[in-house]
């Protein structure tokens, strides 16, 4: 009964957040209409990215080449004249997922640390192509992008110059790409997924075969990671080789902790209090990086579940009572 | 519970309201774009210093058309999506007027084509790409300040007079560097036919975390070249020089030529280390010009902060002059009317007398190079002689530099 | 042949550097079972203490042997207060938590020092410089190469032939077991801890008369020890040794042959090892 009350209040909860996402360009000045778009964006990348620690215990430390991949192939396309959103999109998540499938062929028979080393080093690898191989990637300045195409849908010519209009573009795909990684984390595979992380060996015994299941959640993470990177390419009309650096994939690490990585919809919820929080503190200092580490610290050792977490827990105790 | 989840919903949005900063609307409002934070922050504070000691002396001479100005500045961190993000944040939250500013090249290259989506102007101080002001050039985009064309075309001049034929480079490993050894081999060419260059696997190209040089000063010299053309810059060419020194580099017979080496902040940090007899070249040398308004400039710095302006000072001090001549030329604050207004300005800055061509909003300026010399009344290596490479002489003709603004007018 | 034996030299004295980087991060590792990422963060303090020191007392060997000392209270401190709590948690924790002592130092001595350039001076006893292969070579470069390998065999001594070294190694292999046995493990970590801090700092005031003191200076040393530490055998003294040599020498020769390729040859190396040999090429131990 309990699961069911959950879910049901899940629901409604999930429902006023998305309406109030929706509605809020409405309300909420246009600069913080961007920020909520790279909160968005940044938010899909860190539930992707949560995928693997969360729900698999890997601790990838290479989401950035993905999320770089899905950034260049929609700036190439761009820069070669591509005009269907659609095949940019398809194609950003296609090579980010070959790429995802590749690394974590290779990676996912190592854990903890050995798998954060070797993430690391296949994303750098990434980065020393992005940032060397001027002629395509534009070396280390990256690629500019002109020209956002139209959108025809339902019979509607939809531009993307206003940063409302980009809003919504990123808000429903994002909501689109959330709905399906949701499916994925409560089908059959989600859930074996999570025994793997709770013991490995179980799984095997009763059949799981670890590796593949390991390799195919590295894929769907990066899949989806390299849509958010499309959708950061089209919302700062760029690429550059500072996504796939190493220091760009602790973005989302740090936005899934502080938010939790217990549940679902905490790395979202660390994207939007990573955005805010840095809003409010670069208003009084230069030394944001300073504060966040002195915010980290605390997070890191008194919320254990991430504050979205916690107070999802402490919510849940009480419904149960 | 959807109560107390509407309470936090309802408290989120008064914190998210609450930031609108609401200002008065009589003030003209100037957003500067720096690196403020991070290993490359001293930049942004040179940019930050001008930038408020031209703000104070403009307000205290009755301000822009009588409106006072206020100056906005946000972080860049040297990242391309970040600095987009500054900007947004100027042009959407701050409202500003100008945009002023950009350190890096990279920065400026990618984040230049979404200003002609906020159709706000936009004065770069710093940032030395030839590509903001070519290929990717637009009509809201505008340079002030020396760039990588310029200065390496004074630095072939240079090179030429020098004599040396067999030249090879070394440069940071991104494109300011390899964008650095393409132009002076073409341009030194043209001067030179019989100048060669070393291949590219041969020259040097330091990846920009290096602190070791020593094995890429050991290639230099093993090379055998007549010439080294240096693109380095801040703490690389600090390290650089100082490596180079203790492994006899400087003491070889071939010419040595850096192009950011007349840095204030870098000949500060090495001081008498820095050798003697070399040639250095900058975007802004605060002994240079001996006009009355650099004089009063660099001394009003230096009581004010009691330093040398460094270029990245005198790029954004001018460039608060550059857009108050703008603004006054037309009469007003009106963003088209001040792109129209800086197409083709020409206004007297520290430097020199600078023009704003139509064709690519490059400031048309002089190039400053000189040799390094020490000279007891300053704690830094100063230049002596001084070279000056007079702007129309080293600023390649629009048909050169890829932009088509002036052929879409 | 000249040209070989200066590159040979260039590489040893940047190898011996991150050897000493390295040894104390493997150290850590093998003990406390921490991948420090402040490493370099405390290897920058090293530099910037030592710097303060000498601006006091005009002297960079007390500079070299007080501003370590300096930046080991700070370890103590950060050992004590901070990653005490970590080492039962998931790594994920633990290095969001040294990434989070990363920031604040790397902010935090901007904030003392600014983020200005500053120079350190070798000191007059090894300013000089020799000619070595018809070339001028600088006499602190050699200082660098011999010092990492005599750090590097007092270390081992200590490690092997003196009682406080077997505890330590004992814990490394069996913190329980040494528990069991009355080895106060709590202060063994803490030791450690301020081993590491000890040899990071030290790294970081030899390397001040080499380079430009800059607050992100520790940012490159630290991924290249932390290849160092995972192709040496994660918590391995002799890996962290050859690691580093390897690394070094790669360095070199790599800007000489490599090319475009030198900027991703770390990290090839990485995966390789990884793939290859999971555990590093040496087994854990001191």
């Amino acid at each position: 009964m309990i699961v069911l009350k959950i879910k049901y209040h899940t629901l409604i909860l999930t429902g006023i957040l998305v309406t109030l996402l929706f509605l809020s360009p409405l309300v909420i000045p246009v600069y913080w209409v961007i920020l909520l778009s790279e909160i968005l964006i940044m938010g899909l990348m860190a539930v992707s990215f949560n995928l693997l620690l969360g729900y698999a215990g890997l601790l990838s430390f290479g989401q950035g080449a993905f999320f770089g991949l899905g950034a260049y192939t929609a700036a190439l396309m761009l820069q070669a004249g591509y005009e269907n959103l659609f095949l940019i999109f398809l194609a950003g998540i296609l090579v980010a997922m070959l790429a995802a499938l590749i690394v974590g062929f290779f990676s996912v028979r190592l854990d903890e640390i050995f798998f954060a080393m070797i993430t690391l080093a296949f994303g750098m690898m990434f980065f020393s192509i992005a940032h060397n191989w001027r002629d395509v990637t534009g070396g280390s300045d990256g690629l500019p992008v002109f020209n956002l195409p139209n959108l025809q849908l339902f019979g509607l010519d939809l531009t993307f110059y206003s940063p409302i209009s980009m809003y919504y573009l990123i808000f429903t795909t994002v909501l689109i790409a959330l709905f399906l990684l949701w499916l994925v984390v409560h089908s059959p595979f989600g859930l074996i997924l999570k025994a793997t992380r709770e013991n490995k060996q179980r799984v095997s015994f009763v059949g799981g075969n670890v590796r593949k299941l390991r390799i195919v959640a590295f894929t769907i993470s990066g899949a989806f990671t390299g849509l958010a990177g499309v959708l950061f390419c089209l919302f700062n009309n760029m690429a550059t080789p500072e996504f796939m650096h190493w220091s760009f994939s602790t973005k989302p690490i740090i936005m899934a902790i502080i938010g939790g990585t217990g549940s679902f919809f905490g790395p979202l919820f660390g994207a939007g209090i990573f955005f805010v929080l840095e809003q409010i503190i670069i208003r009084y200092t230069e030394n944001w990086m300073f504060f966040l580490g002195i915010i980290l610290v605390p997070v890191v050792l008194f919320f254990p579940q991430g504050v979205f977490g916690t107070l999802q827990n402490r919510f849940f105790k009480q419904r149960s009572k | 519970m959807k109560k107390r989840a509407l309470s936090i919903m309802i408290a989120l949005a008064f914190v998210l309201v609450s930031f609108v900063g609401v200002h008065a609307a009589s003030t003209v409002k100037i957003g500067f774009t720096y690196i403020m934070s991070g290993p490359f922050s001293a930049y942004g504070q040179f940019a930050r210093q001008g930038a408020e000691m031209a703000i104070e002396e403009i307000n205290a001479a009755g301000g822009i058309n009588g409106q006072q100005v206020e100056g906005f500045f946000e972080d860049s961190t040297g990242k391309a999506d970040v600095a987009l993000r500054a900007i947004r944040k100027h042009v959407y939250q701050n409202k500003v007027d100008i945009l002023i500013g950009l350190d890096s090249s990279g920065v400026a290259k990618t984040v230049v084509p979404s200003i002609e989506q906020m159709k706000t102007p936009l004065i770069i101080t710093h940032a030395a790409t030839p590509d903001v002001t070519g290929s990717v050039c637009n009509k809201y985009t505008f340079r002030i300040s020396l760039n990588l064309a310029q200065n390496v075309k004074a630095a072939s001049l240079l090179a030429n007079e020098t004599g040396a034929k067999k030249w090879t480079t070394v440069g940071p490993d991104y494109s300011f560097g390899h964008q650095s050894w393409e132009y002076f081999e073409k341009y030194l060419k043209q001067l030179n036919p019989q100048a060669t260059f070393l291949p590219k696997d041969q020259v040097v190209f330091s990846p920009f975390k290096t602190t070791d040089f020593s094995s890429y000063i050991t290639k230099v010299m093993n090379s055998k070249p007549d010439g080294v053309f240096i693109s380095l810059w801040g703490g690389n060419l600090i390290d650089f020089v100082r490596q180079a020194s203790s492994m006899g580099f400087f003491k070889q017979k071939y010419e040595v030529l850096f192009s950011l080496g007349a840095a204030t902040e870098v000949l500060t940090a090495l001081g008498d280390k820095m050798p003697e007899g070399l040639w250095v070249g900058t975007r802004y040398w605060f002994l240079a010009n001996n006009s009355a308004l650099n004089k009063k400039f660099v001394a009003a710095y230096f009581k004010k902060y009691g330093a040398y302006p460094s270029y990245n000072a005198h790029g954004a001090y001018s460039a608060v002059y550059a857009y108050k001549a703008a603004a006054e030329k037309a009469g007003s604050t009106d963003k088209m009317a001040i792109v129209n207004a800086l197409e083709g300005l020409t206004i007297e800055i520290p430097t020199g007398v600078i023009t704003f061509r139509k064709g690519d909003h490059q400031a048309v300026t002089d190039a400053h190079w000189g040799k390094t010399a020490a000279d007891p009344n300053y704690p830094l290596r100063i230049l002596k002689p001084i070279k000056i490479f007079k702007g129309k002489n080293v600023t390649p003709a629009i048909s050169e530099t890829g932009c088509s603004l002036g052929a879409a007018m | 042949m000249d040209f070989l034996l200066l590159n040979i030299l260039n590489g040893l004295s940047w190898g011996m550097l991150l050897f000493l980087i390295a040894v104390g991060l493997t150290t850590v590792f093998g003990v406390l079972g921490v991948l420090n990422f402040a490493h370099g963060s405390l290897f920058m303090l090293g530099a910037y203490l030592c710097m303060q020191v000498m601006q006091y007392f005009d002297s960079f060997w007390l500079g070299l042997l007080l501003g370590p000392l300096c930046a080991v209270i700070i370890g103590v401190l950060v050992e004590k207060y901070l990653l005490k709590r970590v080492y039962n948690r998931d790594v994920s924790f633990q290095l969001l938590l040294t990434f989070a002592i990363l920031l604040i130092l790397d902010d935090g001595v901007r904030m003392i020092w600014g983020s200005g350039y500053h120079v350190v001076d070798p000191p007059e006893l090894l300013a000089g410089i020799m000619t070595i292969a018809g070339q001028d070579y600088p006499v602190y470069r050699l200082f660098l190469i011999v010092i990492g390998p005599v750090i590097g065999g007092i270390l081992w001594s200590f490690f092997h032939f003196t009682k406080w070294g077997k505890i330590i190694r004992a814990a490394s292999f069996d913190n329980i077991m040494a528990e069991g046995v009355g080895i106060n493990v709590p202060l063994i970590y803490t030791l450690v801890f301020a081993l590491g801090t000890w040899l990071a700092a030290l790294g970081g005031a030899l390397a001040a008369p080499q380079q430009s003191l800059v607050p992100s200076m520790g940012e490159k040393i630290i991924i290249e020890s932390f290849i160092v530490v995972v192709i040496g055998g994660m918590g391995s003294f002799p890996g962290a040794f050859v690691g580093a040599l390897l690394l070094g020498l790669l360095g070199s020769f790599g800007t000489m042959f490599a090319g475009q390729l030198q900027m991703a040859i770390p990290y090839l190396l990485l995966a390789a090892v990884l793939l290859i040999k999971p555990n590093g090429l040496f087994k854990k131990g001191v």
